[in-house]
Parts: C-alpha cells; structure tokens; sequence
C-alpha cells in the first residue's frame, strides 16, 4: 500500500538494516584495513616488470638483447650487455635499469621478449623515500626466481615453461640426430 | 551529592546556600552561579560537538558498510582531537578583495548566537542556566538572528558561490522557521490549555513540566497525542532545516556550490562555523526533546534526593536518540533540490502546521480520551491525504506530438 | 538611569548614525542591525522581555533580512555606490527629524499612553493582557490589519505573478 513518504520510510529501514547488520554479520563491512590487511590481486594484474631467473640468480633468462628496451615507449629501461676481457659479448645484461617513475606499466616489454625473461609483478608497493635516485631499480633488486613467478601468476607460468621446455627438446632432438641435408631443387625457370 | 545539588541548583534560589559556601554579599553569590552555569554549559556542550564529529563518522560508515576512523585512539576516538590540531595549525587565508571585518566577525557571531541557545535549555530537574519567561520565544529569536552571520560570512568572501550559497541558505531558514514556529505555538496552546486559569508560559521549564504525570512519566508527553506527533515531525525537519543537515544541505553541499558561505574560510574560522552549526543542531535537538519528548522528564525523577541526576540521565538519553536520528537522516536520504526546498516548506508543511493547531482545537474540546484523539488524528489523516494528493504521482502523462505522424 | 542604561545607549546611537553615514550599503545595514539589537537591550532593561524578543525575531530576522534581499537583488554586489549628492538641501532632513522629534517628546508624555493599563503592576503579564485586549476590546483593529496584511500579500503575489506572465 503506497502512501505518500513511503519512500522514505524504506530507505530508512534498509539504512537500520546495514547498522545494525554491521556488528552482527561480519561480511556486511567491506573495508579492508590496509596496511594489515590486503585485497588479493588477480592474476593478470601489472604492477611493475621483474626478470626471471632458473634456479639461480646467475641463471637469468635474459640475454642483453635490447628488445625492450627498444621497445619501450617511454624508454625507462636502459641495458649494457656484459662483455668479457677481449670484448665478446656474453649474452647476459651487465646493467639493467627501469626507471619506477617513467615506466607505465604497459606490459610491451613482455609482450616482444623473446626468451620469456621479464614479465610483470603484482607489487605495487614500490614507494621510496627520495625522488630522484632511489627510483631508479639496478639489476639485483629486478631478479626473481621461476619459483615466484610461478606463486603470482601460476597459470601464465606454467604456459611458459611448458612452451620453453618444448623449444628445448626440440632443439635437443635436432641436435642428437641431424637433419638430412636439404634436397631442395630450385624451382626450373623456364 | 547534597553538595553538588547545592552547587548546581539551590545556589540560584536559596540564599542561605551563601553561608555555606562563605559569600556574604548577594552580588557573590550570583556571580558563583552564573559563572558555574556558564562554565559547566561550555565545557560540556563543546566536549559533546567535538565527540559528536566523532560519533557522526562512525555512525555513516556503518551505515554505508564501512568502518569510521579507527586509527586515532581505541576505535578512532581521539580522532577530534587529531582534527582540532590540524585545523588550529592551518593558515587562515583572507581572499584580497573581501571586507576583513565582516569576514573575521562573522563565524564569532555565528558562535555567540549559537551559544546562546543553550542558556534555555532545560538539562536536568532545577539545571537550567537561565529561567526566562520568554524562553522559546528567546530560541527562534536567537534562530533569526544566526540568519544574518550566515549572511554576513557569505558576503564578505566576495566569491559569487558564498553569496549565492549565504542566499540560498537564509532564504532556506527563514523558510523553514514559518511551520516551525507554527508547530511549536501548538506545544504553547497544549502548555496553556495544561496550566492553571488557561494562562500558560513560554518558559522551557513550564513546558517540561506541563507534560509530567502520567504512568512512569512518560504517558503525557506530547509526542503520543497526534497534535504532538505531527509536531514532533514538523519540528524535526526545521531541525534539519535550520542546521542545514542532509537533506537540507544544499548552502553548502560540495557537489552543488563547493562549500557556500563557508567556501573562504580556512583554518580556525572554518571550524568556528562548523562549532555553530554541529551546535544548532545540538540545542535544537535538546529543544525537540523539551517539548515534545518531555524533557528531562522519565520514570524516576521524582524521587526526593537523586531525582535530578536521574532527570539529567533522562534528558541525555533523549537527547542521543534525537541526534541518532538525525544523523540517520543524512545517511539515508538524498539532498533537495532549491526549487523543491522551498515547495515543500510553503505547499505541505506550512499548511499541516496549520491544520495541526484547528486539530489541537479538536483535541482540546472534543475532551483529552479517546474521542478527542481520533477526531484530531482523522483531522490531521485527511489533510495530509488532501495536501499530497493522496500520493497521486506528479509525473507527466503520455507524450503527444503535435507535428509529428 | 543606570550605567548599563548608557552603555546601550551610546550603542544604539552609533549604530543608528553608522547607518546613515557608511559608504558601503551593507555595512550601513549591519549597523542598523547593531542599532535594533541596542533597542532590544533597552526593551530587556524595562522588563518587557516579550517585546526585547519580538523586535528581535520581527526587525532583525525579518526586516532586516527583507532589506538584504533587497540590496541583493537591486545594487551592485559589492553595495558600494558612487558619492553621494546631498548638496544644501542639508536642513530639510534635519528639520523634519527636529520635527517629528519634538512631536515624539510631547506623546510620550502625557498621559493617555498609560491610561489602558490595569492598575497594579504594570509589567506583570502584560503579554497577556495585551493578548486578551487584542482578542476582546480591540478585536475590529486587529482583524481589519489582518485583512490588510493578507492584502498586501496577495497584492505582492500577483505583481511578481504578472511578471512571470509579461516575461512568457
């Protein structure tokens, strides 16, 4: 039965209901007291690139090979690749750096790697203390294990290694038995 | 106890309290009371506005399925005093072009005017700072005058927002003081009709007491007569209206006018508005309480030795739920619009005002049992049902098009 | 003729003479509301309170707020205005204030003011005896200026009507 301020009556009710419901139910209170608590992040969230390493961190997926880096539209990553005494290149980075404050999270560096070695992670909590330097993130705090890639993004992580670990027995089965040579006949042109 | 009852209330009227207390001379004695009254009125009611900030933070968020702060103190409770810090430690900025002495005089005189309503405000049995026989007549006196602070801090800002949101805030309580007004002259008639040769009083106290006896106190309060509850609603929307709380917060909603009146005032002057209005709110609470809840009336204040301390328990409780209520009203119902403020103020609430004083009429002489009762409440019934139409919808009807098909 | 008698005093004149030499229009107005809070003061002082109260709530919650509406919607914003041209006409105000100054001294006092009182106490319940005389002996006045008032207000409601209808 409608009467005129009925309305506000119900809308009165449904508030009595949320305040008392609020000490009684405890599912009724969305808030989540940060920083002792925290919301779970999905899987595909981004927050910042990280560099996977195998076992070890001298292990490294990651060659040097400047894709990213090229790659990158606001050019925050800046790599050296590490040379020995006589100026050959060993296919690992001497220096990698991303800079917190220009990077942009667009996830393109991950997206042209290929070997797989830099991808994203959930972190978000990448605040410093000063404005300039310490923003700057070196090498050794970019590497992570496989094994962490694996806890913050597991299915991602097994797609990976599976797909890596095709391309290695694939490259393990050319090597043990050798192709024949080619015969391929160019094609006559008349 | 005997003592604190001395010091509180037989001060004011029995002078053979002085020779207690060591005074000989009159103008002492006097001097001890109003300066105990002042201070005690002071220390309590801005203890009660900075716990209330407090009280009214927790209260919306759990209405809105959140936790209010909590991090201050055990469950957030020295939060006041986290934000009297922070706002005594703010610059206070004076635009170029506004007028100093208004700007600096206008939240003082906000604060004084809503100071002095609490000078009528009947706290307990015998605890009241001054007992005038104009007492309620005193409150919408001192209403009126809080409209012209508003005005003067609008003004002064030289900000088209503060001047238009200081318009659209006096034009909203000189509107809403109308059915207010109306709806407390029904208290006075029901005071009078109760007192003795049918001469009545505007004295707060007279009107407390005019609504003792019954069972436990609590049957002669004027809210359970259908005059009274009509009253009751009535005067609880001018509350809000007058304090300009939700949904009558359009002078300075910040979705609608970024702050109004208050836009250009920072620091202390800010918190002095606020003071004054959490106050209003406060007294007008207290005075909803006085005349429509009993006061400080409740079971037991008539007892001979603690009686007032149990009156004084009474009036808090009340005043609590009133407060309760209309913090409830801010999380619950959205804001008006200017144009529907005002209709609703003129078109229903002046007119049920008035229908409420011929249906106190009926009440009066119709006798006070049940036939006096029903012929009032089936008053009241028909002329709400009339003055809204009996909720007939007021949305258009279907479209015709004139050029078209 | 006490000291609180002069200091209201002295208040209430030079709010009412602020208010008629400030340039800017609403410090002119402020000044008057000083000057009507002065004038409830002496009301309080002669124990009328109900009056005190009244001018209160009447002149400055209402008067006063009419003439700021006024000022509002009528002046610039700010309220200052160009100077002022009084000239030498000078003595015509100052000869009728003289005048109705004179007229005021010589009413108040006679004694005809005092004559409707009761006798006794002349300040207690006197709201109610006013209130009962209004409704009794004085009822043709009081209901031909609630017919006036009503007039007023409906004339008020159709001249802003016949706006609305002329802007359309």
């Amino acid at each position: 039965m409608k009467f005129p301020g009925k309305g506000l009556l119900d809308g009165v009710f449904v508030t009595v209901r949320n305040f008392v419901g609020s000490y009684f139910e405890k599912d009724r209170l969305v808030t989540v007291q940060y920083p002792e608590e925290r919301v779970s992040l999905p899987e595909n969230s981004r927050a910042f690139p990280f560099l996977v390493y195998d076992g070890t961190p001298d292990k490294m997926r990651c060659t040097g090979c400047r894709i990213c880096e090229v790659e990158c539209p606001p050019q925050c990553i800046y790599i050296v690749m590490d040379r020995d005494e006589k100026g050959k290149p060993l296919q690992r980075p001497k220096i990698f750096d991303i800079d917190i404050s220009v990077c942009m999270q667009c996830q393109i560096c991950v997206e042209v790697c290929p070997f797989d070695s830099i991808k994203m992670d959930n972190d978000y909590e990448k605040s410093r203390y000063g404005r300039f330097d310490e923003l700057m993130v070196h090498l050794p705090d970019l590497l992570k294990s496989n094994e962490y890639y694996h806890k913050i993004k597991p299915a991602e992580a097994t797609a990976v290694d599976a797909k890596l670990k095709a391309a290695a027995e694939k490259k393990a089965k050319k090597l043990v038995s050798p192709a024949p040579p080619a015969t391929g006949t160019t094609p006559k042109t008349a | 106890m005997e003592t604190l009852y001395q010091l509180l209330i037989s001060i004011k009227t029995d002078p053979s309290v002085g020779r207690w207390l060591g005074f000989a001379p009159d103008w002492g004695l006097r001097a001890v009371a109003i300066v105990v009254s002042v201070v005690l009125i002071l220390a309590v009611f801005l203890t009660l506005f900075a716990f209330l900030t407090w009280v009214e933070r927790k209260t919306l968020g759990r209405i809105q399925n959140r936790l209010g702060p909590n991090r201050v103190g055990p469950i957030g409770l020295f939060q006041p005093i986290a934000d009297g810090l922070k706002i005594l430690l703010k610059e206070d900025i004076i635009p170029r072009g506004a007028d100093a002495l208004c700007h600096f005089l206008a939240p003082v005189l906000f604060l004084t005017v809503s100071l002095m309503l609490f000078a009528v405000l009947p706290i307990g049995r015998g605890l009241i700072a001054v007992d005038l026989n104009i007492g309620i007549l005193f409150v919408f006196a001192v209403g009126a005058a809080s409209v012209l602070a508003l005005f003067m801090g609008g003004w002064a800002s030289r900000n088209k927002f503060s001047l238009l949101g200081a318009m659209r805030s006096v034009a909203q309580i000189v509107s809403y003081e109308v059915p207010t007004v109306l709806a407390a002259v029904v208290v006075l008639m029901a005071v009078s009709a109760a007192g003795k040769q049918g001469v009545g009083s505007l004295s707060t106290v007279s009107i407390v007491e005019a609504q003792a006896g019954g069972q436990m106190n609590a049957s002669g309060w004027f809210i359970f007569q259908p005059w009274g509850l009509v009253g009751f609603i009535l005067f609880f929307i001018g509350t809000l209206a007058e304090s300009a709380r939700t949904p009558f917060d359009l002078p300075e909603a910040e979705s609608e006018i970024v702050a109004g009146y208050h836009t250009e005032y920072s620091g202390f002057k800010f918190a002095l508005f606020q003071m004054g209005e959490y106050l209003v709110m406060i007294a007008m609470s207290g005075f909803t309480v006085t005349m429509f809840l009993g006061g400080y009336l409740g079971p037991g204040v008539d007892m001979p030795r603690i009686g007032w301390l149990l009156s004084i328990f009474w009036f808090l409780a009340k005043l609590s739920i009133m407060i309760f209520l209309v913090i409830l009203a801010r999380g619950t119902w959205p804001r008006v619009r200017v144009d529907q403020l005002m209709g609703f103020a003129w078109k229903l609430l002046l007119p049920m005002a008035l229908v409420n004083i011929v249906a106190f009429g009926f009440w009066f002489y119709l006798g006070s049992g049940a036939r006096g009762w029903f012929a009032s409440a089936t008053v009241l019934v028909v002329a709400f049902a009339l003055l809204t139409r009996g909720g007939a919808s007021t949305r258009l009807g279907k479209r015709t098009y004139r050029y078209s098909n | 003729m006490n000291t609180a008698f002069w200091i209201i005093s002295i208040i209430t004149v030079l709010g009412a003479v602020l208010a008629v030499t400030l340039r800017n229009l609403v410090h002119c107005l402020l000044s008057l509301v000083v000057c009507f809070f002065g004038i409830a003061a002496h009301y309080f002082l002669l124990r009328a309170e109900f009056l005190g109260a009244a001018q209160i709530l009447i002149y400055i919650g209402a008067v006063a707020v009419l003439i700021l509406f006024a000022i509002m919607l009528t002046r610039h914003v700010t309220g200052t205005e160009g100077p002022r041209e009084l000239g030498g006409k000078w003595w015509m105000g100052a000869s009728t204030a003289g005048i109705i100054g004179v007229l005021l001294l010589w009413c108040i006092r006679r004694e005809a003011l005092t004559a409707v009182l009761p006798p006794g106490d002349k300040m207690q319940g006197l709201v109610a005896v006013i209130g009962k005389a209004l409704v009794s002996e004085w009822v043709v006045p009081f209901e031909a200026l609630a017919v006036l008032l009503t007039a007023a207000l409906v004339g008020a409601v159709v001249i802003a009507l016949e706006e609305t209808v002329h802007k359309r």
